[in-house]
């Protein structure tokens, strides 16, 4: 059976923001569809709409020409529509059955056999009896794929379900989307990423600011064209000069690095050796979960480890705390900018000076030097065009593009000889990407070196000199960027091995 | 020999009796924690469960009316924790803290009437049993029908958190509300449910000291016994069979020390005293030490303000 899915001035206003702005939209059953935009453009706001977790506040939703009323998720269930979020639904602390149960007016006996064949039709191969939380990333996607199949869905909706997987993973996923769309759902798929439009979906609409800006057939688009109407501007693309540091001094040298964790949540890390020489960025690519968390706050300095040497401009800093190495010129910009990186109650110039050394004289004789902090956070969002110049705002009104930049200023005003980034652009948009990105070149250009842990492959093979992968808790061998390709670091971080 | 095996037995007998409190108040909460809430008002909700059992007792001569009415009074005053922290989206500890401060100021208004009243005596079971047979006769036998009910809730609680729909949905809801709310469960009503199941019980532990224990009413006679009811739940991580072994031990240490003083150990009373709370902590916590276990068992949104997306 054919299904039609009839979005119609669909409106929803937030208090200061226009979420979305009279959206009209047709979709039908055997295609794939995107719906693109940069972050704040209204995809998830809309999406938010059609499973019944937001009410709009003006406008209709039509399937199969009859008007629905989605007002609770438990609607949109009733009318087959199935949701995968972009944040896991799930419940850690039960098991994958208990999770899918949940939900289910089923008996067990019988939901057993319905997701067992599921689970073979599509070759899933997940443990239905252990707990979610020792679950990956993309079988956790997995699980919330098989709960909506477990409904016979007519319509199928992803919110950017590939932030948290792997090329592997992700081509994985391509695949069997593909298969439900064959066998007649229709899927309305998620992104800001370009390249998986194209190899993805039948169609594009393009969101900017609440608004359809473009609905068209894929195969008239191109990257750039999809990318200038995402945007509204043309981007100029930053491409990094990959240098040869055979001569240069190396400025840190990590050797035989071990983590052992009691935390079940935690990964333990093996014997990692690692050295980077001035002026490099070294980037260390993995899905999340595999010790980069670890990783960062060894060398941050949150966890200090027995008999690591970590020798960093030819001095021991092993057994420094977080301020102690900021004071020997490291920074550090964790991968949480709202709880590890900044308090978001905290006003901006607060949490300037929360990052405080001895030099800074922020603070005389216990006091709070507050003309200082703020002339230095104003020179901070001023050199980082953070959008305000308004340092008694709190932290949690900044977007997550300008906190991000707050957060990189405050780390880099002081000029560090290294800054070990984790994740900084995670989340963010297209245009506070590239201003992240050129600042990070920036910094390597003027002869500083900077570790990057990310998720992103193409951030990693844009930005860095040399790359490693780590997978459960090991690195890789460190590879020179110009030989390293998308595929290769798929194949390392899915545990593979390459040559 | 007989005698003195029968002595131990009556001493396992009183030990059960006075855990009946702690037990029945703990699984009371670790159902309304494992949903999420974490209600500090334990104390304040059985001592309006010991007076207005006591107060009703006296008032209808009915001892069913007093039970059942000091587990509605608990359960009345949980709605008020509920419609606060629920509906009102106030923080748990401090509208817990003061539902306890609270429940004490309104029991000894209320029972300002009702003090120096003798306690009516409540049946007790199989009495014949408990003499005629030596040793096991006073530990199984000659309870109140609560003592019964005490000792089978924490099997009972863990087969409804382990194996009902209903037990899974409040697990789920203690994980992560807005993920239920997403799957279309009603957290506020799952959470509002635990809120007064517990009261309700709450309400039946503080009926059990009035009305059984030491049939009287004294006022601040729940004497702190909600508060380590509260510590059970969290150092038994959760678990009810765990709530039980705790209670048991604390039980058992304050009965077995007050025989030491009275055998005129030369151990400071003050040491004897603390005896229970220390060694309660210590054994849970060494049978809790799996910190994989504990992962799975704690509700993670455990005092944590849910509001739904409108």
């Amino acid at each position: 059976m054919n299904t039609k899915l009839k979005v119609s001035e669909i409106s929803k206003i937030y208090p200061g923001c226009i979420a979305n702005d009279k959206i009209s939209l047709e979709f039908g059953s055997g295609k794939i569809y995107a719906l693109l935009g940069e972050n704040g453009a209204g995809k998830s706001t809309l999406v938010k709409i059609l499973s019944g977790v937001v009410k709009p506040d003006e406008g209709e939703v039509f399937l199969n020409d009859e008007s629905i009323k989605l007002n609770s998720p438990l609607d949109a269930k009733k009318n087959n529509i199935g949701m995968v979020f972009q944040h896991f639904n799930l419940f850690e602390t039960l098991s994958v059955f208990e999770n899918l149960s949940i939900d289910s007016d089923k008996k067990d006996k019988d939901l057993r056999v319905i997701v067992k064949d599921i689970l073979k039709k599509y070759s899933f191969k997940i443990d239905l009896d252990i707990p979610v939380l020792n679950l990956s990333a993309g079988q956790k996607q997995k699980v919330e794929i098989i709960r909506c199949l477990i409904r016979n869905p007519k319509i199928l909706i992803m919110d950017e379900p590939t932030s948290v997987l792997t090329e592997q993973e992700t081509d994985d996923l391509f695949f069997s989307l593909k298969q439900f769309s064959k066998d007649g759902i229709l899927i309305i798929y998620i992104t800001h990423k370009l390249k998986e439009v194209l190899s993805l979906c039948d169609e594009v609409a393009v969101m900017r600011k609440g608004k359809v800006v473009s609905v068209s057939n894929t195969i008239d688009e191109k990257i750039e064209s999809l990318a200038n109407k995402m945007v509204g501007e043309n981007l100029n693309t930053i491409k990094k000069k990959i240098n040869n540091f055979k001569n240069s001094e190396e400025i840190l040298k990590i050797s035989n690095l071990n983590f052992k964790s009691d935390d079940p949540y935690e990964t333990n890390l093996n014997n990692l050796n690692l050295s980077l020489k001035k002026g490099e960025c070294l980037g260390i690519a993995g899905i999340s979960g595999n010790g980069q968390n670890e990783l960062f706050q060894i060398l941050s300095g949150e966890i200090i480890t027995e008999g690591t040497s970590i020798m960093f401009r030819n001095k021991e800093i092993g057994k420094l705390n977080p301020r102690e190495r900021r004071e020997y010129l490291m920074a550090f910009s964790p991968e949480d900018r709202i709880s590890q990186a900044a308090v978001p109650e905290l006003k901006i110039y607060e949490n300037v000076a929360l990052n405080n050394f001895k030099s800074s004289n922020f603070f005389e004789k216990g006091l709070v030097n507050e003309k200082k902090i703020k002339e230095h956070s104003k020179k901070i969002l001023s050199n980082f065009s953070v959008n305000t110049n308004n340092v008694e705002l709190k932290s949690q009104f900044l977007s997550g593009g300008n906190l991000q930049k707050l957060i990189i200023g405050r780390e880099l005003i002081t000029s560090p000889e290294l800054l070990v980034c984790f994740n900084p652009t995670w989340g963010l948009d297209v245009g506070a990407i590239n201003y992240i990105h050129e600042t990070l070149i920036q910094i390597n250009e003027q002869g500083k070196s900077s570790i990057l842990i990310s998720t992103d492959n193409d951030e990693l093979l844009k930005l860095s000199d040399r790359i490693c992968v780590i997978y459960k808790g090991k690195l890789s061998k460190i590879m020179n960027a110009n030989t390293v390709t998308a595929e290769k670091l798929g194949i390392l971080m899915g545990g593979g091995s390459i040559d | 020999m007989s005698f003195d095996l029968n002595f131990i037995g009556i001493l396992i007998g009183a030990i059960m009796a006075s855990s009946v409190p702690l037990i029945l108040a703990a699984s009371g909460e670790l159902i309304t924690e494992r949903s999420g809430v974490l209600n500090l008002g334990v104390e304040g909700m059985m001592i309006i469960g010991a007076i207005s059992g006591f107060a009703l007792m006296v008032v209808t001569d009915n001892l069913f009316f007093a039970v059942i009415g000091s587990m509605l009074s608990g359960l009345i005053i949980s709605v008020i924790f509920g419609l606060l922290t629920q509906s009102l989206l106030t923080n748990h500890v401090a509208t817990g803290l003061a539902l306890t401060i609270f429940g004490i100021g309104m029991s000894a208004m209320i029972g300002k009437n009702f003090v120096g009243i003798p306690g009516k005596e409540f049946p007790l079971l199989f009495v014949n049993l408990k003499e005629s047979i030596p040793f096991l006769g006073p530990i199984f036998f000659g309870h109140s029908i609560i003592l019964y009910f005490a000792f089978g809730l924490p099997f009972l609680t863990n087969y409804f958190l382990k194996k009902t729909k209903t037990g899974l949905i409040i697990r789920a809801v203690g994980d992560s509300p807005t993920s239920a709310s997403n799957q279309g469960i009603n957290v506020t009503l799952v959470r509002y449910s635990c809120i007064l199941y517990g009261g309700a019980m709450c309400g039946l532990a503080g009926a059990y000291l009035s009305l059984i224990y030491t049939p009287q009413w004294i006022e601040n006679m729940t004497g702190g016994r909600g508060w380590i009811a509260l510590a059970l739940v969290v150092f038994a991580t959760w678990s009810p069979i765990k709530v039980l072994i705790g209670a048991l031990i604390f039980g058992g240490i304050t009965i077995l020390q007050l025989h030491m003083q009275a055998v005129g150990l030369r151990i400071p009373v003050q040491l004897l005293s603390a005896l229970p709370y220390i060694m309660t902590i210590i054994v849970l916590v060494v049978i809790s030490r799996d910190s994989r276990k504990i992962k799975l068992n704690t509700p993670t949104s455990l005092g944590q303000i849910f509001y739904k997306e409108k």
